[in-house]
């Protein structure tokens, strides 16, 4: 035997030797093998067969070690290459597996251990043996014995037809015997297939009439092929067995093997390859799309092959034998051939759609009704998916084009058919009605996941696109059929859909909704003010307003949906959507109606990320609202991480990437929301530390000397500390600086160099313009501005002034007298400011109560001490623990007491703030009454 | 040991380097003190300044410094007896944990060697403020064990008052210097002669409580590590306890049952101790806060007293 592979990679020692290993093997395990067969009849590839050989070789020579140690009754050497053996064969195993188990293995496997065991039996000779012998012998015997256990059908096989290697011990002799001995080997082998074959030949005869039976059907070109033209003979043969074995099972492998046999037997295997070869040339007709299948089939295993090889011989219908008659069950019978396949390791996905286009088109010009077109349709846009095997990698746009055509199309036909296809995921197999009939077609299969999933591979092609490329652009364009096949699926649902599924598909269309903002409804608001209405308004007027359909779709979803998911997701868009166009009110009572915040943290990330995006969104809606507390409030969480990029899933940050592994980073970036949905950073920034600004630097003045100040925003801070770190400081540039710039004039109370800061041409355009209603949000700033310039004026300068005039106040700050007045009341109520109005002056007398700084500092070392005596009391506390508790009894009243004591200065320090306090209002009230 | 009383003999012109290194940065400045001990006096009677460091010269050589400078002096016929070192502060913040170490090691190696401290601003301010200060002997044992853990500062039975003694100070002038500060005093204007009635405090207090509450802060956190230690401790001692009690309840049974008692193991090494904070650092932080306060006291005692002179006097106009 292992002169074939010595001789190097002849066909014909492969064939035979697989045909070798066939024989023995159980049936069930051959139907595979011999589809591999096959496989590599056609075109096996010259390194695979080398490989093969490469290992093969290295076992054969293993086993001559063997032999010849066996001849002169090494046992250590025997041991010791045995063990090498089996590590070759281990390593082998890829090929064996695909060969089986070489026989000429099974024959060494069991001369050994029949060798071994006679040895064993000879205990004359183990005394004799030396005892490094004695002891391999016996480890090899229980090695063997173990080892042999997996491989008992083969050697018993083997062990029937001992002649077979008898032969081959023969041909082993004379190592390279030659072209005699090849022959006899040759015969041998034949020999043995044969007798084999003839348990199975009454099977095998009938295949073959059935062979016959199906060929005749095909017409005359295979008959014909059957005489000239091997390749096809093959071809079609081959193509028949497969559809047949398909079908009825592995049983018939066996004899499979017989028709591959006798036909590989007398053709020369190189020939008939060339001959394929030039024959596809000529035939021109099916060259275009032949080729490419050709070329998809030769990468896949398996039978699809085989059925593509069909079409090489017949032109027009390329799935069907010529004259078959084509009706559905037949047609649906090729479908399941086809999807068979559908998943396995080496088949060629875009063959297989090709071949589902083509089972369509069969059908269709068939007229075998809507309901296998359908079904084929689904199928179609399955494998279209399935086309990436890789989760990560997104559709290409031809693909992704053909999938949207398909839907497209697959929507025409269940529209065109509203009430005679019912489809749904449910309808089992069997009991779906595809052929035409009076009652109306059950097709498996569920559109909705369809479009789930095509919505899906749509974000997919858009996170993979350069964001700042035309295809970009391109590729955006087909949002609006991607819409609009959600809008048809919705329509469909409506009528036909259960809640859960209509559910599913309104939250569909609300993601692609929510985070548009509606120009026209923004425009007709307006223009019903302005009421100047072009045709052009009227027109674009026409659509539902988007708010209008998220509220429908929403309520229907917080009323309907049972899972908890969806209706999150509707409630943050519904947030998002009021948001965008400035609903602050419903936007804010939704959030805190739904008590998302409390667990949103449970959710998963993309919900989170879409939580994220809706608090941003909040918080805008809150700033160009004017309600700066809760802008900062809404923006704080996310912008105080300095995470916002990751956290609104618009990017990963690099310092992470050590962190985190590549499949994290997979995971990470499917996460990522497209650009095209993007919130300006920026923008957030900005208004971030704007109202941060507003927020900050007038409650700085206020507490400037408190020592447990506590920030209002840790990342305005950094902000103000960085610009101050700046050695030299020129006019800014980024909106940061503008921002620290403009915090800084505002520190001193100079309202109009900070109002420069924030409002101008950079910042216009870089932040103000971003907002649909710039105009007024610039108002509202500079209102903001100067109100709290204000204040930061008062904090600050209030300790230089006796008094000061409110009219002076209106004047510096352009603001009129009364709010002057509203803002300068609120901060005595609030006790933040030390003063009183003086009505009829109209002017703010100070009361000069505010702690000096030394008092301050005072105050402050205070506490600290009143911390310290705490801390230090309470090491004596575990110092009476620790020791004895007599001691403590005594103690405790007194250190009671003491706390008491403690309790009461604090109570004292409390009166006398309250007296302070009420002193002050007194003094208020008072001197109100003197003025009146 | 007895105290040494200390003669300067060259104060002014101690105090002029002083003054001259001051004009040079705002940094601390120290140097090193010469003289000889006269009976049971020490006597001061020159010094020289270490120079202020720069980054440049890393590698510069301070003994190598110190004995050229001895040499030098010794050449002139100088007192180059190495007696001590002086500092300058601010405030009163001169207890730290270098000082302890360096005054250590002189007094390690010189008996007699003494700290000089000297504050430039309070004598600015009009008083002058020039301390010498030692170690006492308790202190100096305990420097030399290294030992300070709570328990080796307790058996020591040392406080912050008893870390430094302070050692008394007269000071003589030479004649020559005698009639330099006269011609001095009757050339000065009375702006200068009076900045002792200033009646400004908030300044100087306010430093003092800002620097005063950095003292405390760092106190607290002391205590708060010393607390979370002696819990530890107590937490592991009941652990060790129970350990042992079981142990012994466990031997109990296996005689009971005539079994051989389980072995001995190192308890020490199953219970390590935790490792229990220095406590010199918050030694020296009490001390430092005491200063503090005297100073304040000082000052505030002072500033009353100047401002009821200003309110009788405003009332006697």
């Amino acid at each position: 035997m292992s002169r074939f592979f010595a001789t190097g990679s002849d066909s014909e020692s492969e064939e035979s030797s697989s045909a070798d290993e066939i024989t023995p093997k159980a049936p069930g395990t051959t139907f595979k093998q011999s589809l591999l067969l096959s496989d590599d009849e056609e075109d096996t590839k010259r390194v695979v067969r080398s490989a093969k050989d490469k290992r093969f070789e290295e076992l054969t020579n293993l086993i001559k070690t063997i032999r010849n140690a066996m001849k002169i009754r090494d046992m250590a050497k025997c041991l010791e290459e045995f063990e090498q053996l089996c590590r070759a064969f281990l390593k082998s195993k890829n090929i064996v597996d695909k060969e089986g188990v070489p026989s000429f293995y099974i024959r060494l496997l069991a001369d050994l251990e029949d060798y071994l065991n006679q040895l064993w039996e000879d205990k004359e000779g183990k005394k004799k043996m030396n005892k490094n012998n004695a002891k391999a012998l016996s480890t090899l015997r229980q090695k063997i014995r173990k080892y042999n256990r997996d491989y008992e059908t083969e050697i018993a096989a083997y062990k029937e037809n001992p002649q077979e290697s008898a032969d081959e011990e023969e041909e082993k002799e004379p190592e390279d015997s030659g072209s005699s001995s090849d022959s006899d080997g040759d015969g041998g082998d034949e020999g043995v297939s044969s007798k084999s074959f003839l348990k199975k030949k009454p099977e095998a005869a009938s295949e073959a009439s059935k062979f016959l039976k199906s060929a005749k059907g095909s017409g005359d070109e295979s008959s014909s092929s059957d005489d000239d033209d091997d390749d096809e003979d093959w071809g079609s043969d081959t193509v028949d067995s497969g559809s047949e074995s398909s079908d009825e099972g592995e049983g018939r492998s066996a004899s499979l093997a017989v028709v591959f046999l006798k036909k590989t037997q007398d053709s020369d295997k190189p020939s008939e390859k060339k001959l394929g070869k030039k024959k596809k040339p000529k035939k021109k007709e099916r060259l275009e799309e032949e080729a490419e299948e050709e070329g998809g089939e030769e990468v896949e295993g398996g039978w699809e092959k085989v059925k593509g090889g069909v079409p090489l011989v017949k032109e027009k219908p390329k799935m069907f034998a010529k004259g078959t008659e084509i009706n559905t069950a037949v047609v649906v019978k090729k479908l399941n051939e086809i999807l068979q396949a559908r998943g396995k390791k080496g088949t060629d996905r875009a063959a297989q759609i090709e071949l589902l286009h083509a089972l369509a088109a069969i059908a269709a010009e068939n007229n075998l009704g809507q309901g296998i077109l359908v079904k084929i349709k689904f199928n179609i846009i399955a494998s279209l998916y399935d086309y990436n095997p890789n989760l990560a990698a997104f559709m290409k746009p031809d693909m992704w084009k053909k999938c949207l055509d398909c839907i497209d199309e697959l929507l025409d036909i269940l529209f065109d058919n509203n009430n005679h296809i019912f489809i749904g995921e449910n309808i089992a197999e069997d009991s779906e009605n595809l052929a035409i009939s009076d009652q109306p077609f059950r097709v498996r299969g569920c559109v909705l996941t369809l479009v789930e999933r095509m919505d899906e591979e749509f974000t997919k092609i858009m996170q993979n696109t350069d964001p700042h490329s035309q295809e970009y652009v391109d590729n955006l364009k087909d949002e609006g059929r991607v819409c609009g096949i959600v809008d048809r699926l919705l329509a469909y649902m409506e009528n036909k859909g259960s809640t859960e599924e209509i559910c599913r598909i309104y939250l569909r269309r609300i993601m692609h909704t929510y985070y548009k903002f509606d120009y026209k409804a923004h425009r007709r608001s307006l223009g019903l003010q302005g009421e100047s209405k072009s045709e052009q308004d009227q027109e674009e007027s026409e659509g539902e307003d988007s708010a209008v359909i998220m509220d429908r779709l929403c309520k229907f979803i917080y009323a309907k949906d049972r899972t908890d998911r969806i209706r999150t997701c509707a409630i943050l868009c519904h947030i998002y959507h009021h948001a965008l166009h400035s609903r602050w009110y419903q936007a804010r009572d939704l959030m805190l109606m739904s008590h998302l915040q409390d667990n949103i943290q449970h959710a998963d990330p993309p919900v989170q990320i879409l939580y994220n995006r809706t608090m941003v969104q909040l918080g805008i809606c809150a700033f160009r609202q004017g309600m700066i507390k809760d802008a900062h409030n809404a923006l704080l969480d996310i912008q105080s991480s300095g995470r916002a990029k990751e956290l609104l899933g618009q990017g990963l940050l690099m310092r992470n990437m050590q962190e985190r592994n590549a499949e994290q980073e997979k995971i990470e970036k499917r996460r990522q929301v497209p650009f095209h949905m993007h919130i300006n950073l920026e923008l957030l920034e900005c208004v971030y530390l704007v109202s941060a600004m507003l927020l900050e630097i007038p409650y700085m003045a206020a507490h400037e000397f408190d020592a447990r100040r506590r920030m209002i925003s840790k990342q305005f801070h950094h902000q103000l500390r960085v610009g101050e770190r700046q050695p030299l400081l020129g006019p800014p540039e980024s909106m940061r600086e503008h921002v620290v710039a403009a915090s800084k004039a505002m520190k001193m109370g100079d309202w109009r160099t900070c109002h420069s800061f924030i409002i101008n041409e950079k910042m216009n355009s870089k932040v103000w313009d971003l907002f649909p209603e710039t105009q007024r949000v610039r108002e509202m700033l500079v209102r903001k501005i100067q109100e709290e310039s204000l204040r930061t004026y008062l904090f600050t300068y209030s300790s230089v002034y006796d008094s000061i005039s409110m009219e002076t106040l209106s004047e510096m700050f352009e603001l009129e007298i009364p709010t002057v007045h509203s803002i300068i009341s609120k901060m005595i109520i609030n006790e933040e400011l030390m003063a009183s109005l003086d009505q009829p002056t109209q002017t703010v007398v100070m009361h000069r109560t505010e702690p000096t700084s030394l008092q301050n500092m005072a105050l402050q070392l205070a506490e600290k001490l009143g911390s310290l005596v705490e801390n230090n009391e309470r090491v004596f506390d575990l110092k009476q623990g620790v020791y004895g508790g007599y001691f403590n009894r005594d103690q405790k009243g007194g250190y009671q007491q003491k706390q008491s004591y403690q309790r009461g200065t604090l109570n004292q320090k409390g009166g006398y703030q309250q007296k302070q306090g009420g002193y002050q209002r007194g003094g208020y009230r008072n001197q109100n009454q003197s003025n009146y | 040991m007895q105290p040494l009383y200390l003669t300067l003999r060259l104060s002014s012109i101690v105090i002029i380097k002083h003054y001259q290194e001051e004009g040079q940065g705002s940094e601390v400045v120290q140097g090193v003190l010469l003289g000889l001990v006269v009976d049971d006096r020490l006597e001061i009677t020159n010094c020289f300044p270490f120079p202020q460091h720069t980054e440049d010269d890393a590698d510069f050589d301070e003994v190598q410094y110190q004995m050229e400078m001895m040499r030098s002096l010794r050449h002139v016929n100088i007192d180059h007896l190495h007696v001590g070192w002086y500092q300058s502060t601010y405030y009163g913040s001169f207890v730290s944990r270098a000082l302890l170490d360096s005054q250590f090691s002189y007094q390690h190696a010189i008996e007699e060697s003494v700290v000089l401290i000297y504050d430039p601003i309070k004598t600015a301010q009009g008083s002058l403020s020039l301390k010498a200060y030692r170690l006492t002997p308790k202190l100096m044992e305990i420097c030399k064990e290294k030992d300070f853990t709570p328990e080796g500062l307790k058996k020591a039975n040392i406080g912050f008052e008893h870390m430094f003694e302070e050692v008394p100070i007269v000071i003589k002038n030479s004649h020559l210097i005698s009639v330099l500060m006269w011609e001095l005093e009757d050339k000065s204007t009375v702006a200068d002669k009076h900045e002792l009635l200033n009646l400004s405090s908030s300044n100087h207090l306010e430093k003092s409580l800002q620097l005063l509450m950095d003292r405390v802060d760092d106190m607290s956190q002391d205590i708060v590590k010393y607390n979370t230690y002696s819990r530890n401790l107590s937490k592991q001692q009941q652990q060790k306890h129970q350990y042992l009690q079981r142990r012994q309840q466990e031997n109990a049974q296996r005689q009971s049952r005539g079994e051989p008692p389980l072995p001995e193991e190192d308890i020490t090494k199953m219970f390590k101790p935790p490792q229990p904070p220095p406590r010199m650092d918050t030694l020296l932080i009490a001390g430092q806060i005491n200063n503090y306060c005297q100073n304040v006291k000082e000052f505030t005692s002072q500033n009353l007293g100047k401002l009821f002179m200003a309110e009788a006097l405003q009332g006697h106009n």
